[in-house]
């Protein structure tokens, strides 16, 4: 959906149309206040009392049934179709009070109609109110919606020209200036910069941009010209993908709210049938109609379920809201509960851990270097593994050029096999080796060397017989060490988990703090690995979410890193939007902050009902204070989950 | 099974929010729905064979509006 800048939203025009109701409604009302409180508290009157009522009755109309004949209509229509509503009850509490003053001429009741009017206009006061701090609530996911750029500079020939965003095409050649955004997901093709994420990742550091480097839609370029070739536009970009989980997840439940959510569903039928029925006992008790009327109406107007049923969802969008700020982005309320039970927190190694790019840092071999490295890379450039992209990488530094591959085969876990010039090859780990009885005990000491190092090492052999070994390093990130101290001062248990032999696996650990891992775990068994751990606590479980996809469904909460311009949705329940660990322990923070608010909104609003219902059964409350009341009490609750924003994640 | 997403104008209070869910459950071809009060969006899940305007009239019958059908 595209959002220009003059579009009004929903919520806007919802917040409009209050205001003007507000405003037209007190005009009316305040004189109705001054006529009967001075009647009532000084006795003073303005009118006769059959004048009075007749006044009150014709300065009430427009306010219940102009200004206020959505709520009426909306109620009534709910009554008559059992789709009861909040408007059902407030609808039933000012046409009886209105009606009161008709029959009053008839002498069967005391004169309610001043009340009609007036909680008909606190009723709209409280909603107006309200709908600012539900817009509030919602600021940061509305920003989010305007992030996008409206339009962008494309090259065509030598010229430039200024075109729609929705016009541009892949494989478009964009211009960005300093200052400006970058209107879509694209690649630099020419020009060197430094480009502000953090609207989108969190990240506060600019990035260095230049040619072939990712860049990302409404990110803005601070200091060079770019030139960008669009590759993704309209719904297949970062910022639509962002905004897209951000808004399902308003479509998910926090199991907690299940009770709240079951007794709205009856809340307002329950409570008409409570306002009948002290209506009879009051009647029966009292002998007085009027009395009676008059507390019916209170225990009608002053029950919200509204308070209730926003308790949940306007802290979960507070949250939200913060943590895509933040580059958080939390896709299923329930994990934000879940995450309160964790006490395992499960790594994946390369790309969480490590930056995931690897690079060749030890070759040792009997035969030529240049000609080993030939063959490995050769052989390995078939391959998608990282480590097989860092012995290609090499031998492209040394513009070595390739042979042919026959017959190649991806040894899953282990390692890769191919034909080179007739001879067959075989690079993989000593597990590979072992399994095809190659001998490479020539090599033992230097591969235990290179592993107590944190370096993954390869054995290469060509026909059978064992040429070399190559040391693959994969650097930590910069904070990983810190966030996992972090996460250790918070009580909690750290795993990492690695296709990685023991040694490499430990040396990798120890640079990062963690002092548990899991070896030599092949990808398809770390979804097992999980489920064995989930029998000591309930496991989040920390991957790129791309190979670790089962596992991070399987665990209680799957936290998926988004790495660059790649974003997995599928998998995980939080996606961090940059690819620090950092996130991990901004994650949790934010979901114990957003739970904690759920649960005071909850119980504060149980608790209100709890309170005011009883209060307005026995009597003791005027149906215009009921009315405040029930405003007060919703307001109070949105206002709550806006506080949100003062804790730091 | 696919996933639409509806914007709905004029909820303004919880039991809104449950009387849709309950309304477009009724439609036949309709899965699951869960509406978000506060970003006045409605995710139904439904069967390929759904009648799209009968989601709307079931809106429209508790009393709201439908003015987007995004899928």
């Amino acid at each position: 959906m595209e959002h220009s800048e003059h579009e009004i939203s929903i919520e806007e025009r919802e917040m409009n149309k209050w205001k003007k109701r507000l405003i037209l409604s007190w005009i009316f009302v305040i004189p109705v206040a001054i006529i009967m409180l001075s009647d009532r508290l000084f006795g003073f009157k303005i009118f006769q009392e059959g004048t009075m009522t007749i006044v009150i009755l014709i300065l009430s109309f427009p306010v219940i049934f102009i200004f206020g004949w959505e709520t009426i209509r909306q109620g009534i229509k709910g009554i008559f179709t059992f789709y009861f509503n909040m408007d059902s009850l407030i609808a039933l509490g000012t046409i009886i009070a209105y009606l009161t003053g008709i029959l009053s001429f008839f002498g069967i009741v005391q004169d309610y109609s001043g009340v009609s009017s007036m909680i008909m206009a606190f009723f709209t006061t409280g909603k107006y109110i309200e709908s600012i701090a539900r817009g509030k609530a919602s600021q940061e996911v509305r920003k989010l919606l305007q992030l996008g750029a409206k339009k962008a500079r494309i090259l065509q020939g030598n010229k430039e020209i200024e075109v729609e965003i929705s016009e541009v095409k892949i494989g478009d050649i964009i211009v960005v200036r300093p200052g400006e955004k970058i209107p879509t997901d694209g690649i630099v093709f020419k020009g060197e910069s430094s480009v502000d994420e953090s609207m989108i990742t969190g990240e506060s550091m600019p990035i260095e941009k230049a040619k072939g480097s990712n860049v990302i839609g409404a990110t803005i370029n601070q200091d060079g010209v770019l030139y960008i070739k669009a590759t993704k536009i309209g719904k297949d970009t970062f910022l639509a993908h962002i905004i897209k989980l951000v808004e399902e997840a308003q479509g998910t439940k926090v199991p907690i709210q299940k009770l709240a959510d079951k007794i709205t569903n009856i809340f307002v039928p329950t409570i008409l049938i409570i306002s009948i029925l002290t209506f009879i006992d009051w009647l029966y008790i009292s002998k007085d109609v009027s009395k009676s009327i008059g507390i019916a109406i209170s225990v009608l107007v002053i029950a919200c379920p509204c308070a209730l049923g926003l308790a949940t969802p306007t802290a979960l969008m507070v949250g939200s809201g913060i943590g895509a700020k933040n580059g958080i982005l939390i896709r299923k309320g329930e994990a934000i509960q879940t995450m309160k039970e964790v006490k395992i927190i499960v790594f994946d190694k390369t790309g969480t851990i490590t930056k995931g790019m690897p690079e060749v840092t030890d070759m040792i071999s009997t035969i030529n270097e240049k000609e080993f490295l030939k063959i490995a890379a050769s052989l390995e450039k078939v391959s998608e593994h990282p480590i097989s992209r860092a012995i290609v990488n090499k031998a492209k530094e040394e513009n070595i050029k390739l042979s042919e591959v026959k017959k190649f085969k991806v040894e899953r876990g282990r390692g890769v096999r191919g034909d080179i010039q007739g001879k067959n090859v075989l690079i993989g780990n000593k597990k590979l080796m072992d399994e095809n009885k190659i001998n490479y005990k020539k090599y033992e000491d230097k591969i235990i060397e290179l592993e107590a190092q944190g370096k993954t090492t390869v054995v290469v052999s060509i026909s059978k017989k064992v040429v070399g070994i190559i040391g693959v390093a994969d650097a930590i990130k910069e904070d990983s060490l810190k966030a996992i101290k972090e996460l250790h001062r918070k009580n909690y248990r750290t795993v990492m988990i690695t296709g990685d032999n023991e040694r490499t696996a430990k040396a990798i650990a120890s640079q990062a703090g963690i002092n548990e891992v899991i070896a030599n775990v092949l990808p398809e068994e770390k979804e097992k690995k999980v489920i064995e751990l989930q029998k000591e606590g309930m496991v989040a479980f920390v991957g790129d979410g791309i190979n670790d996809a089962p596992a991070l469904k399987q665990s209680n909460v799957g936290i998926a890193m988004g790495t660059g311009t790649d974003i997995a949705i599928e998998a995980g329940d939080i996606v961090l939007a940059n690819g620090s660990l950092k996130g991990v322990v901004s994650a949790i923070n934010l979901s114990k902050a957003t739970f904690g608010k759920i649960k005071q909104n909850l119980f504060w609003a149980f608790f209100y009902n709890v309170i005011a219902i009883p209060l307005a059964i026995l009597g003791t409350l005027n149906p215009v204070i009921a009315e405040i009341a029930m405003a007060t009490s919703s307001i109070t609750v949105v206002s709550n989950a806006n506080l949100l924003r003062r804790k730091k994640i | 099974m696919k996933k639409i997403k509806l914007t709905i104008e004029g909820m303004h209070c919880a039991s809104c929010a449950s009387n849709i869910e309950r309304a477009v459950k009724k439609v036949s071809g309709v899965n699951e729905v869960v509406v978000s009060l506060m970003t006045n969006k409605a995710f139904v899940d439904v069967d390929d064979k759904v009648n799209k305007e009968e989601i709307k009239k079931a809106v429209g019958k508790v009393g709201y509006k439908v003015v987007d059908v995004e899928e």
